[in-house]
């Protein structure tokens, strides 16, 4: 800690603390638009300008002649900072004057008015008219930089957020500025496209209306916008954002922090990948078939249909429900099932491959990444998969100095930044698991028991190049920085491959044996709540069972909730004598269905998501769901009334405090405890129990 | 005084770019001695010569090689700033071609008492020629022990690469220069108080050692005759030792590169030159394009040394770019001209310059063009100070010094074109120098 002055007021900040931050911590602002918290300081834009001295030995104050940038400005001991007097006010009078002169000031056909810190910092700091008589910059208005993004050059005020958010954040440099002086311009290398998972983020940073959304363009200005804390159910990462809506339609999704999981950011499936809320295939009454077509019915026609199929029929019916569901609405599915319908087939998982049994260790915070010395990426197809944990693996290499490897079949991003990439032949993630392995044991770096041992023969880095397509020196320099301080990471997508049960107990092993962590992390959006809450069969007949028993006549009642197995299956949807299809969007499923459910989706209910790393966040209900879709929790809550009066829920908070009745892990998450970044739930397993059968 | 040839003592002596007959003249005397000495002892020399820094600011020099830590951990860096790019001067490139082991020897004394690994000369991009030589003259060190392993049995290793610029002015600024080398944008990086100084955090974040050609050429002749025979050259100034050359241009005789002993008038220093051709004395850029212009008067009485012409004329010796104009200059068109250079080559990371050069320009572009506005001189004095010492880097101070330095020195130059609408000096030598587009201002 160090002792300094900010506008006479004496206090201690840590050493080399940017004075921005310490300023803010006082309750005071510096203006900016270069600088971003997240990113490195870069001095650019000026806005920040303060007066800096030093204190001298004998307690007289040294100021320095010129104005500091405060963004930049390091904390040290005798430090004087002013942030208010006349000549800073002038001083940032003349940056915004600079910033406006060539800036088209369209403010009233700008998307950005009414949130734009230039907007914002002009009225606080600027001048009210200007002095500037000559031609403006002229450029091009609305330069498509991608499909999503659309650059506004007149209004770039060249702060390199955008460019510093694609080296240091996303890691994918698309951006970068081209020509210099008043003629410098942020773009992609030779205007092709932006192509970036992230892309979204810099709409976001940008501190004026330069980079816009090409599908919120225009759409609505940001006062006439109502904005709900959201979660972001695109994938099991459980991104933090802020809902955007308006007259009840969802127009925008904007990151919101939690550094426990997205930091800031969003990825682009995740910010653009909400327009669905809005389609026209959205389902918004129930449907029951008559003959060959549907027929809108109430919903108390619709239940009594279901109970006449399903009630009291055991092990005949089965239940099947796809990853976007409320922790809320999978814990009422499986009870349901067990009590009104008496039957234990109930399943979440869509994975091909069967799942390996046995305890998994609790998976790794996301952010815990960061601290670790070492990450072996292994099986998965990380920035696809995972976006966001891809950002914090990037993040751990690129700020903490960890090392990262990476083994995958085919190209991905982060190879980019990798000490070494484990480019397997396709299918062959098994022989390279155990390669690895083989690897360590045989160097004696990892011990295991001799039946292991024994399955290990002929497998190490001299037969790696022959069984996986990795050459020996790859793998053994890759086995090598295994150990204590390292992580194993894998997503359920290594179940897709070729033996997975083969593979993921190699890796899992490698892992042990090694010392290192083991972590696989689920994709499905509330894949990890599925299995929290034993959405698998404890006797009766898994995904895959299920579907084929509805082939062979053993199930005579499918209920398949916002999952539509019709591509692979569609012969067991066929001959099913009775499919309630269940979900928010209209598809193949559906035209199989004796029954269809509209849903309500997941901005348009109360509920709880547990992400992939085990966290449960709340999501609050941003807009109404179109026509008479219900939440999924409530359907269930009203079929088991109906088919066995007992006392109701009447809100999803009721329904969570059942779940931390019957599943202790979840008592934190209960919805009058459950803080704003959300809880993370204890647990042995997430990924458990095998699907078995085979897709 | 007269002019005192020390570094150019046997500039046109073609010899003197081989190594035989650079060690015929005596060259390789101040390595040899260096050598010998502690490395702590080398540095004390160039402190007690008072060397500062040639390429604009006048640092003290050892004070640079005395920041490098003592007790080596890292690679140590040294690089040579050849990127001479300020308009008006073109002492460097003389220097590196005619006179090449005069920089290798300084670079190799500085190296060795930096316990500098490596050395990096970067060449402005079109000095083709410049690097030629040097090219050549790395060689012949190398081939006869003055580099590579073990230089002249002393155990001390040390590797010089050329390095060529890509045209940009930016890039003479050292901090950009170090981005450039590094494969960068060539952009200004932050520096003290905001980071450490390149001495401790240079190149590739190592320490470093940055200087002007002209300030390691002067490196020998200190540690061969000693650093406070050195310090007597220049004694009459207040704190400017030695000599220093300056690339006399304009409306000279004899333009050239001329060395003289601080201490020097500016009127003998036209002398040299062979007096003022075609016309009066009226003007005088001293050190380099950057640098607040001097009126006829004040070149009269001019004494030229680092304090002597800030204290008294608040303007500066700089890179030693020195430009005499005669009464046919229009002031208007010289800065604007000036002005245009900013623009052009400010780099565009931070708002002052990016921004207020551009605007400069287009105030001055109006005025030359005969638009000129009242309240136009007040605007651009404003402007200046916006971007005075509120810029990234020094370029914006460069930028700004020479439109508000012109507009105090001849307030009546700017007002008068301002009021008329063409300028004040009307002449066929004044038409013939105004760009084609701004004649109109200028005809009778």
């Amino acid at each position: 800690m160090v002792k300094l002055t900010i506008n006479g007021i004496e206090l201690e900040a840590p050493q080399g603390e940017l004075i921005v931050e310490t300023v803010k911590r006082l309750g005071l602002e510096i203006p900016v638009f270069c600088y971003h918290p997240r990113m490195k300081a870069v001095g650019m834009c000026r806005m920040c300008l303060v007066e800096t001295g030093f204190k001298q030995p004998d307690g007289s104050v040294r100021m320095m002649p010129k104005p500091q940038a405060g963004c930049t400005l390091p904390a040290s001991e005798g430090l004087v900072v002013v942030t208010d007097s006349e000549a800073i006010h002038r001083d940032r009078k003349g940056v915004l004057e600079f910033l406006l002169i060539n800036h088209p000031l369209d403010c009233p056909i700008c998307d950005r008015g009414g949130e734009c810190p230039l907007q914002n910092n002009t009225m606080a700091y600027g001048p009210s008219t200007t002095r500037f008589i000559e031609m403006k910059r002229h450029l091009p208005k609305a330069f498509p930089l991608s499909q999503y993004v659309t650059l506004d050059l007149e209004r770039c005020i060249q702060c390199g957020r955008c460019v510093r958010f694609t080296e240091e954040i996303s890691g994918d440099s698309d951006l970068a500025f081209r020509f210099r002086g008043a003629e410098m311009q942020p773009s992609t290398f030779q205007l092709t496209d932006f192509e970036s998972r992230f892309s979204g983020n810099v709409i976001e940073i940008c501190p004026v209306g330069a980079l816009t959304s090409a599908k919120y363009r225009f759409r609505a200005r940001p006062w006439d916008l109502e904005t709900s804390p959201g979660v972001c159910t695109e994938c099991s990462n459980g991104c933090n954002v802020w809902f955007d809506h308006r007259a009840g339609k969802q127009v925008r999704i904007n990151g919101r922090a939690n550094d426990g999981v997205n930091e800031e950011w969003t990825c682009d499936k995740g910010k653009f990948g909400h327009d669905w809320y809005n389609s026209t295939s959205r389902l918004t009454k129930p449907l029951v078939r008559r003959g060959d077509q549907f027929v809108p019915a109430s919903w108390s026609e619709a239940y009594e249909e279901i109970l006449a199929a399903f009630a009291d029929k055991g092990g005949k019916v089965a239940g099947l429900t796809g990853p976007r569901v409320s922790n809320e609405g999978l814990f009422l599915f499986k009870r349901l099932f067990s009590e009104a319908f008496g039957s234990d087939n109930v399943d979440h998982r869509w994975r091909s491959g069967p799942v390996p049994t046995g305890p998994v260790p609790r998976p790794l915070p996301i952010a815990s990444l960061e601290s670790k010395r070492h990450i072996l990426v292994f099986g998965t197809h990380l920035a696809e998969d995972l976006p966001i944990v891809h950002l914090r693996v990037r993040k751990a290499w690129s700020q903490s100095g960890a090392t990262v490897d990476v083994a995958y079949s085919a190209a991905n991003e982060v190879e980019r930044f990798a000490k070494a990439s484990l480019r397997c032949r396709p299918g062959a993630e098994a022989a390279l698991a155990k390669c690895l392995l083989g690897e360590a044991v045989w160097s004696g770096k990892a011990t295991v028991s001799d039946a292991v041992r024994a399955e290990l023969a002929g497998f190490n880095a001299d037969s790696a190049e022959e069984k996986s397509g990795v050459s020996g020196a790859t793998v053994r320099a890759a086995a090598a920085r295994l150990g204590e301080g390292a992580v194993v990471l894998t997503s359920d997508r290594l179940l897709d491959a070729p033996e997975p049960p083969s593979a993921w107990k190699s890796l899992k092993a490698l892992a042990e044996a090694t010392g290192s962590e083991f972590v696989c992390y689920p994709t499905g959006t509330n894949a990890a709540g599925a299995e929290l809450l034993g959405l698998v069969p404890d006797h009766g007949l898994s995904t895959w069972q299920i579907l084929e028993g509805c082939k062979d006549g053993k199930i005579e009642a499918l209920w398949l909730v916002e999952a539509d197995p019709s591509s692979t299956h569609d012969a067991a949807l066929e001959t099913v004598p009775f499919l309630v299809y269940q979900g928010t969007l209209e598809n193949e499923a559906m035209a199989y269905a004796s029954v269809v459910l509209p849903m309500a989706a997941p901005a348009e209910q109360d509920g709880t998501w547990t992400n992939c790393e085990g966290r449960v966040q709340r999501f609050r209900q941003a807009i109404a769901p179109p026509g008479e879709a219900k939440p999924a929790w409530r359907v269930f809550a009203e079929c088991l009334l109906r088919a066995r009066p007992s006392t109701p829920f009447f809100n999803p908070g009721e329904v969570m405090e059942e779940i931390a009745r019957v599943h202790p892990v979840f008592a934190p998450a209960q919805y009058s405890l459950l803080p704003e970044e959300g809880a993370l739930v204890a647990r042995e397993s997430l990924v458990g129990e095998p699907a078995g059968g085979g897709g | 005084m007269p002019e005192t040839k020390l570094l150019f003592e046997h500039a046109h002596d073609p010899q003197f770019r081989t190594l035989d007959g650079y060690l015929a003249k005596g060259g390789y005397q101040g390595l040899k001695k260096a050598l010998g000495m502690d490395r702590q002892a080398v540095i004390d020399q160039v402190k007690a010569s008072g060397l500062r820094g040639r390429g604009g600011a006048g640092f003290p020099t050892w004070i640079k090689w005395n920041g490098i830590e003592k007790e080596k951990k890292n690679p140590h860096y040294l690089i040579c700033n050849a990127d001479e790019g300020e308009p008006g001067t073109f002492k460097d490139k003389q220097l590196m071609e005619q006179t090449p082991f005069l920089l290798i020897e300084g670079m190799t004394i500085a190296g060795y008492a930096t316990q500098a690994d490596a050395g990096y000369i970067y060449i402005r991009g079109e000095f083709v020629d410049a690097a030629r030589s040097l090219r050549q003259a790395i060689d012949q060190a190398y081939v006869q022990g003055y580099l590579g392993k073990n230089i002249l049995g002393s155990g001390y290793d040390l590797d010089l690469y050329i390095h060529m610029g890509a045209g940009s002015y930016e890039c003479g600024e050292e901090s950009a220069l170090m981005s450039s080398l590094m494969g960068e944008r060539g952009m200004p990086r932050l520096k003290f108080p905001h980071a450490p100084l390149p001495t401790v955090a240079g190149l590739w974040d190592k320490p470093t050692v940055i200087n002007n050609v002209e300030t390691y050429a002067c490196a020998p002749f200190i540690l061969d005759r000693g650093g406070e025979w050195y310090a007597t050259l220049g004694a009459s100034t207040k704190n400017s030792r030695g000599t220093k050359l300056f690339s006399v241009s304009g409306h000279v005789n004899k333009p050239g590169n001329y060395e003289i002993e601080f201490g020097t008038t500016l009127v003998e220093l036209l002398d040299m030159a062979g007096g003022i051709k075609g016309g009066k004395l009226k003007a005088c850029i001293p050190g380099g394009s950057s640098v607040p212009i001097m009126t006829a008067e004040q070149v009269e009485k001019a004494v030229i040394g680092y304090e002597e012409l800030w204290d008294d004329y608040k303007t500066m010796v700089g890179s030693g770019g020195c430009m005499f104009f005669n009464e046919h200059t229009c002031i208007v068109s010289l800065i604007w001209r000036t002005a245009q250079f900013y623009a052009m080559e400010s780099c565009g990371k931070c708002t002052p310059c990016r921004e207020g050069t551009k605007w400069m320009l287009q105030i001055l572009d109006r005025i030359v063009r005969g638009h000129g506005q009242k309240g136009d001189m007040d605007l651009l004095l404003d402007v200046t100070k916006q971007i005075d010492g509120r810029s990234f880097c020094g370029l914006g101070d460069a930028a700004a010094w020479p439109v508000a330095g012109a507009i105090r020195a001849f307030p009546e130059e700017f007002e008068h074109f301002i009021e008329h609408g063409r300028s004040m000096v009307q002449s066929e030598e004044a038409k013939a120098m105004a760009p084609r587009w701004a004649q109109p201002a200028f005809s009778h």
